[in-house]
């Protein structure tokens, strides 16, 4: 390119008077003529020829630099799961899916892309979506329909994804106990004969694409109640359309090309990557006054369940005042989904290696995560933990910011935690109260970074101890005696059906009817009574002005508060030493509370709500507040069920 | 007729050789002005007959990085060097129109620049402006060194340095993270294998190197050759730290591979004297810098960071060391005031000195102080009851910036050498009998100290 450089704007002008001033004079010389003519047309030819010749260089220059740019720029875009299957030709997959009592799998073309045989692990239904053009996998879940519940998150599941899609199906061990007539209508609606028939311990499998054809299915019967019917494996060809259906052309920004890589690799998130008024993904939420959180880092802790890590940042970066630079997502293991889901929202994820096993593991990475926080923020004094399957209330960071100065003055403070475990739909009534407790409820809660650095992180359970890191937080060894706020209607609700220590059963008896703020901007009350020694008073002064209920009446029955609305009561009930719980315990299981251990006490002292009336219980003779009993008033002793019941959180 | 036909025929091939050339420029300019504006803004250089280039490229960045609210301040030695001499007119005419371009038009392959990653949103936006005016960038990412101490996290790795560049010049971002201890902290500048190496004269720069600590500067808006610039409040101090700002990082790998051959003492005992040897080194620190005494890490404590990122539970005292040219007699006054009454004094500041302070609860803080010779640096020690004379001879070193219990300290960049001199070859096994008259490897007999001495030398409390 460089010796033409100094050709370009003079040349032809030159060679043009050039030749103008030799014609006449050459006129005669007619061999010199023809020499020169024939110099200049080859001249121009070769002219021509390098003309093209640079800018077919330039042009191939030009793209390369544009490609390597671009790559720099889309370097993760090269990381997308490469579909396993390259299919730039080949129209056909083989799909294999095999159902039996202990293992399952799917295999396409070969490839195993689901094979689950631990034991008591993975019942129910296993549902793969994979891309109809490409034959990669977009989505892997397994509902356990055994359990309640489960089938209606499959059903939500299953209308998310998008028409066109191809759907594989098989059950592991057990899939039909809990499956409601609304699911099986779906999985029949989806093209399955067998589906509204399917029973208990029944072996099923199904290929089909939504909204479409039936590549095939295939079913075996329990014969009865003891046995699993027979293993079935169902191989069968799926036909790939050539052009991906759903192609939106969003205009090219930031947040568009997030979801563009999202809805490119994943699915199952319904509104979010559809074409028309997809489902935003930024919130812009009412900034806060006088935030006191704004630069409070918060560590969101998650496994491997993307659906519940995508509602609970949904709801997260909703909340008023939230500040997405300071919240980091950190991953149980290097699952790919939830990085996609994290990623969408344009937050930043850490995964970590999984270290042991069941409690432990869940431990430990609640330890690297807490320490991490610490790291990336050093100057944080505070830490909001938050958990994948918790909604955010709307005034989640308003209730922060209106009490965290407590936490950093009160050394008597443990936490503060968006959770209230008695506040129930029946027994929370006041969104703007907040309460001393001397249990550690987590849920949502903020930890003091001198707290962890000084006490926790150096002895934290090792990873050998089998130790649950909330147990162990509760332990009178950490406690300290210290206690918590919560706020008397939390400001979290926990949705998780699914998880370690959780299953429909378990959440419909304890967290369902759980009450969760909505109300936003709630302006707390009396936040400074909450101190150590002003709660007392406050406590006291409650006490003083509480009506007495009837303690000849039982008080399960509602009958036992009066038809009121505003008052105060107080009941006492038999408590003979700090740890004597017996009678709490049978209260709170007919008043269909927490009951499986203590939780919400402070000084032998509970408080909730019933029938919108202020509502104690006061432990005598344990509790301090016993004085206030009248002398006439015998407090009221429950005994336990003759048979225990091995009921454990 | 046939001249006619190739006249026609000239004239034709003519015509298009001068479309091709026009077609030709056109694609050129095309292409390079897309690249950057090289050929037109040198023109314009070369015409006012200084590198006015670099004023442009710099006043052109000024303007990209405001245009985005992003709050980068100067830091490139040779421009805060010049601004330095002239601070106080700086400082007192801070509008002023400058009657000539002084500061950013030496020419110089590049300006500097630092960015705190904190006040920085990373949003893409700002590249795709800066490719609209022409720059092209380099953004330079690696580990972050604040997760990479912890077992087993992903560390996601974050952008350390950002070059961009117009023309002939090309602007250094820095990235300056913030990290326990208080301090700010940029990284190395290591290209990968796919980089450009000849993107820019990367050995010119003058970050990337090392690592490199610093204090969180104030800063000051100031208006040099009509750019309004944020630069440090005290440029002189800023590259007085510069000049030894070298950062090492802990061995982090090393010292999970020892607490794999050597599991951790996690006692209570150990924890607590943990926790007490932290807040003890927090209070000597503190003290130390007050006073604008350099330490670092020295004996066990040094060892304890080289080889286990940590407190040696059962070391039961916190090292320092200090370079007799720095003493001070306000050290033991200092201490005292803060809490630390001094345990006992051995030698004299010419000759062996060494202050041992009572921590809380039996943790002692010990100073040795060092001497340098041509060859080699030595500390010495005494024994009390005989009077006995030690030496401890360490090869020369020079010290770097670390990270201790979240706290920005010195120890001796060249570690291991040190560590060596001290405990031996077998550093690496831990030992619980430690004396230290015989067990350390550098150790010399150095005489006695003569009786009529005694009561100066060896002071007990």
């Amino acid at each position: 390119m460089d010796e033409w450089k100094p050709n370009p704007a003079i040349k032809p002008h030159k060679k043009r008077s050039w030749y103008l001033a030799w014609k006449y004079k050459l006129m005669n010389q007619r061999a010199l003529r023809k020499l020169c003519q024939t110099g200049a047309v080859l001249f121009l030819l070769v002219t021509v020829i390098v003309n093209i010749k640079l800018i077919l260089d330039t042009r191939r220059a030009a793209y390369e630099e544009e490609e390597e740019s671009a790559q720099d720029y889309d370097d993760e875009m090269l990381n997308v799961e490469v579909p396993r299957h390259p299919v730039s030709n080949k129209k056909v997959l083989d799909v294999e899916v095999y159902s039996s009592r202990s293992k399952v799998y799917v295999a396409v073309d070969g490839t195993t892309v689901l094979e689950d045989e631990a034991r008591e692990q993975g019942r129910g239904i296993h549902v793969i979506v994979l891309n109809q053009a490409t034959g990669h996998v977009m989505a892997k879940r397994v509902f356990d329909t055994y359990s309640p519940h489960e089938d209606e998150a499959m059903v939500l599941f299953l209308n998310m994804v998008a028409r066109g899609r191809i759907l594989i199906f098989t059950i592991k061990d057990e899939g039909s106990f809990h499956l409601k007539d609304t699911a099986k209508n779906v999985l029949k609606s989806l093209g399955s004969q067998v589906a509204p028939f399917l029973s208990w311990r029944d072996m099923w499998t199904f290929v089909g694409k939504k909204g479409g054809e039936v590549y095939g299915e295939k079913h075996a019967k329990s014969p009865a109640l003891s046995t699993w019917g027979d293993p079935v494996l169902l191989k069968t060809e799926v036909h790939l359309t050539s052009v991906e259906g759903r192609n939106a052309a969003w205009s090219i920004q930031v947040l568009t090309r997030r979801r563009k890589r999202f809805c490119s690799k994943v699915e199952g998130y319904g509104s979010v990557c559809s074409c028309k008024d997809p489902t935003p993904i930024e919130f812009n939420p009412d900034p806060l006054k006088d935030n006191k959180v704004f630069n409070v880092p918060v560590a969101v802790i998650a496994g491997n369940r993307p659906n519940y890590l995508y509602r609970m940042l949904r709801s997260l970066l909703s909340a008023q005042g939230v500040n997405p630079q300071m919240i980091t997502v950190f991953i149980d293991g290097y699952y790919e989904e939830p990085m996609d889901v994290v990623e969408l929202f344009g937050l930043s994820g850490i995964q970590h290696t999984p270290i042991s096993i069941k409690n432990a593991r869940v431990s430990q990475h609640y330890k690297a995560s807490l320490t991490a926080t610490f790291n990336l923020f050093p100057d944080a004094k505070f830490a909001v933990v938050l958990e994948e399957d918790l909604d955010i209330s709307v005034d989640f960071f308003s209730f922060l910011s209106q009490s965290i100065h407590l936490l950093e003055e009160d050394e008597s403070l443990y936490c503060i935690s968006a959770w209230n475990d008695q506040g129930y739909e029946h027994t929370a009534e006041d969104p703007s109260l907040l309460y001393r407790v001397e249990t550690m409820p987590g849920l949502g809660w903020v930890l003091r970074k001198s707290l962890y650095k000084d006490e926790l992180e150096p002895k934290w359970p090792t990873p050998e101890k089998l130790w649950d890191w909330d147990m162990w937080m509760r332990m009178p060894e950490q406690r300290k005696g210290r206690e918590c706020i919560i706020p008397d209607i939390s400001r979290s609700y926990h949705f998780g059906i699914v998880g370690l220590n959780m299953n429909g059963y378990f959440h419909e008896a304890y967290f369902k009817k759980h009450k969760f703020n909505t109300v936003p901007n709630v302006q707390l009350k009396n936040v400074e009574s909450l101190r150590k020694d002003a709660y007392e008073t406050e406590i006291h002064r409650l006490l003083g002005e509480a009506q007495v209920l009837d303690h000849s009446k039982n008080p399960c029955e509602d009958s036992f508060v009066p038809d009121t609305e505003g008052k105060v009561y107080v009941m006492f009930i038999r408590m003979e030493q700090e740890a004597d719980f017996t009678t709490w315990t049978q209260l709170a299981k007919c008043l269909h509370i927490w009951d499986l251990d203590v939780r919400g006490n402070h000084k032998g002292l509970w408080r909730l709500f019933r029938k919108k009336n202020h509502f104690l219980v006061v432990g005598v003779p344990a509790s301090p507040y016993s004085s206030k009993k009248p002398s006439s008033v015998t407090p009221i002793y429950m005994e336990p069920p003759a048979k225990e019941e091995g009921a454990v959180a | 007729m046939q001249k006619i036909n190739k006249n026609v025929v000239l004239a034709l091939l003519s015509l298009t050789s001068l479309v091709f050339l026009l077609f030709q420029l056109y694609y050129y300019k095309f292409y390079l002005s897309q690249k950057n504006g090289a050929v037109f803004s040198k023109v314009r250089g070369s015409q006012s007959g200084q590198d006015s280039t670099r004023w442009h490229v710099v006043r052109k960045f000024l303007g990209l990085i405001s245009s985005h609210n992003i709050p980068v301040y100067l830091i490139d030695p040779l421009i805060l060097g010049l601004v330095d001499k002239d601070i106080e007119k700086i400082r007192s005419s801070p509008d002023g129109p400058s009657p000539e371009c002084k500061y950013f038009c030496a020419p110089r392959d590049f300006t500097t620049f630092a960015l705190l990653e904190k006040t920085w949103k990373h949003e893409v936006g700002l590249f795709r402006t800066a490719e609209k005016m022409g720059f092209q960038w380099l953004k330079i990412i690696n580990k972050d060194p604040r997760l990479d101490g912890m077992d087993d996290l992903s560390g996601i790795e974050i952008p350390l340095h950002y070059i961009f560049k117009q023309a002939s010049h090309a602007i250094h971002l820095v990235v300056f993270y913030e990290r326990s201890g208080n301090y700010l902290w940029h990284g190395p500048l290591r290209l990968k294998q796919h980089m450009d190496r000849k993107f820019v004269p990367f050995r010119k720069l003058h970050f990337g190197r090392y690592p490199g600590a610093y204090e969180k500067p104030e800063l000051l808006l100031v208006s040099i050759d009509d750019l309004k610039v944020q630069i440090p409040k005290n440029p002189s101090g800023f590259l007085e730290e510069m000049s030894h700002s070298r950062f090492l990082e802990c061995r982090y790998r090393e010292a999970r591979a020892f607490f794999q051959l050597y599991p951790d003492d996690a006692s209570v005992d150990a924890v607590e004297f943990r926790k007490k040897a932290k807040s003890l080194l927090h209070l000597a620190a503190l003290t130390l810098n007050n006073l604008g005494v350099k330490f670092w890490l020295s004996s066990g404590t040094c060892l304890g960071w080289y080889r286990q990122c940590n407190v040696i539970p059962h070391s039961k005292d916190v090292d320092l060391g200090v370079f007799i040219r720095d003493y001070k007699a306000d050290i033991i006054p200092a201490f005292q005031k803060a809490g630390l009454p001094l345990k006992h004094k051995f030698g004299k500041v010419e000759d062996s000195l060494e202050l041992s302070f009572q921590g809380e609860d039996d943790v002692k803080l010990d100073i040795f102080f060092f001497y340098e010779e041509d060859d080699h640096i030595w500390n010495g020690g005494t024994q009390a009851k005989s009077g006995k004379k030690f030496k401890y001879l360490f090869p020369k070193f020079t010290l770097c910036w670390t990270e201790f219990v979240e706290l920005k300290v010195h120890v001796p960049c060249e570690t291991r050498q040190y560590v060596e001199a001290n405990y031996g070859p077998d550093w690496k096994v831990p030992v619980k009998t430690w004396d230290w008259k015989s067990s350390p490897s550098n150790v010399q007999y150095n005489g006695v100290w003569p009786v009529d001495e005694w009561d100066d030398v060896i002071q007990i409390y």
